[in-house]
């Protein structure tokens, strides 16, 4: 894989990489909400939202509603731009391939 | 990138990004439910003035159908993601309550609600406005019909007398909240049945 490196390895994790995209499109998701688009079970998705979280990628917001504990994540600016720049490197690797 | 393997797990990952954003963007909540508890609660208090030339039946029916929206959307909300567009929409409809909430239990308790004409001229062109901004933003054909069908009522109903116009608010609130909410929640249905991931 001679342009993988190229990549960056925090986004290009399968899961990591769906948590940015979904997260792209709302303005903040809730942690259950994350887990049932991704199928992903409570600790794996809770470990690859922290790498997330400690890349400055996603910031976590915690609060009770009528007394429940509510986790809810949003993209940050340079997650969205993490992502962005992902997405182009991509095309650029794929090149003519990306039609194919 | 000759690994094909490496080319296809590429184009995988840019399939992941695709259905992931659309899946954000999906619309899960369906809001059919809400034109229809309305247009219920409109002929309710209508009903109610009308045989019980009551100055609390508008007052009351809009306050009790305010509360059970907002009990009934924050169960049914569950955890569904806040989005610019859900906010948008969601912050015209709730202006609209509260304004309306406002404006009857003002004209009521005042005993002021008395001009058949000017009070669904008022309701009318307010639904015309919520509808039709909703429908604009929501690109939404079906929901600028109904903005017109208020906009309609809010016009014909300031000319020819008061049979005619509450027959035209009574068509108006089946139109565009009865067969309209349940249009809603027929489509929403239909789409929540719908493939999820490309």
């Amino acid at each position: 894989m001679p342009d993988l490196p190229e990549l960056n390895p925090v986004v290009h994790g399968r899961l990591r990489l769906a948590l940015l995209s979904l997260l792209s499109g709302v303005e903040k998701a809730e942690f259950t909400w994350l887990r049932a688009q991704t199928e992903a079970t409570d600790g794996n998705l809770g470990a690859q939202l922290l790498k997330l979280e400690e890349a400055g990628y996603v910031a976590v917001e915690k609060k009770f509603v009528l007394r429940k504990p509510q986790t809810l994540y949003r993209i940050t600016e340079t997650g969205r731009q993490a992502l962005t720049e992902y997405v182009q490197a991509l095309k650029q690797l794929l090149g003519p391939a990306i039609d194919a | 990138m000759q690994d094909h393997t490496t080319e296809q797990e590429l184009k995988d990952r840019l399939s992941l990004i695709e259905s992931m954003i659309a899946e954000g963007r999906r619309k899960t909540e369906s809001w059919g439910w809400t034109f229809v508890l309305w247009g219920v609660v409109y002929y309710l208090a209508i009903a109610w003035s009308a045989w019980g030339h009551s100055v609390w039946a508008w007052p009351v029916t809009i306050s009790i159908a305010v509360i059970v929206t907002v009990v009934v959307a924050s169960l049914k909300g569950g955890n569904h993601p806040q989005t610019t567009l859900g906010r948008a929409i969601g912050s015209i409809w709730i202006a609209l309550g509260i304004s309306m909430f406002l404006l009857f239990l003002a004209l009521g308790l005042s005993g002021r609600l008395t001009d058949q004409h000017l009070f669904v001229a008022v309701i009318s062109a307010i639904l015309g406005m919520a509808n039709g901004a909703s429908a604009l933003i929501l690109r939404w054909k079906v929901q600028f019909a109904c903005a017109v069908v208020w906009w309609v009522a809010a016009v014909t109903t300031c000319f020819g007398p008061d049979a005619q116009s509450m027959i035209v608010f009574l068509v108006a609130i089946f139109l565009c909240q009865i067969v309209f909410g349940i249009y809603g929640m027929i489509t929403q249905e239909r789409k929540m049945r719908g493939p999820i991931h490309a």
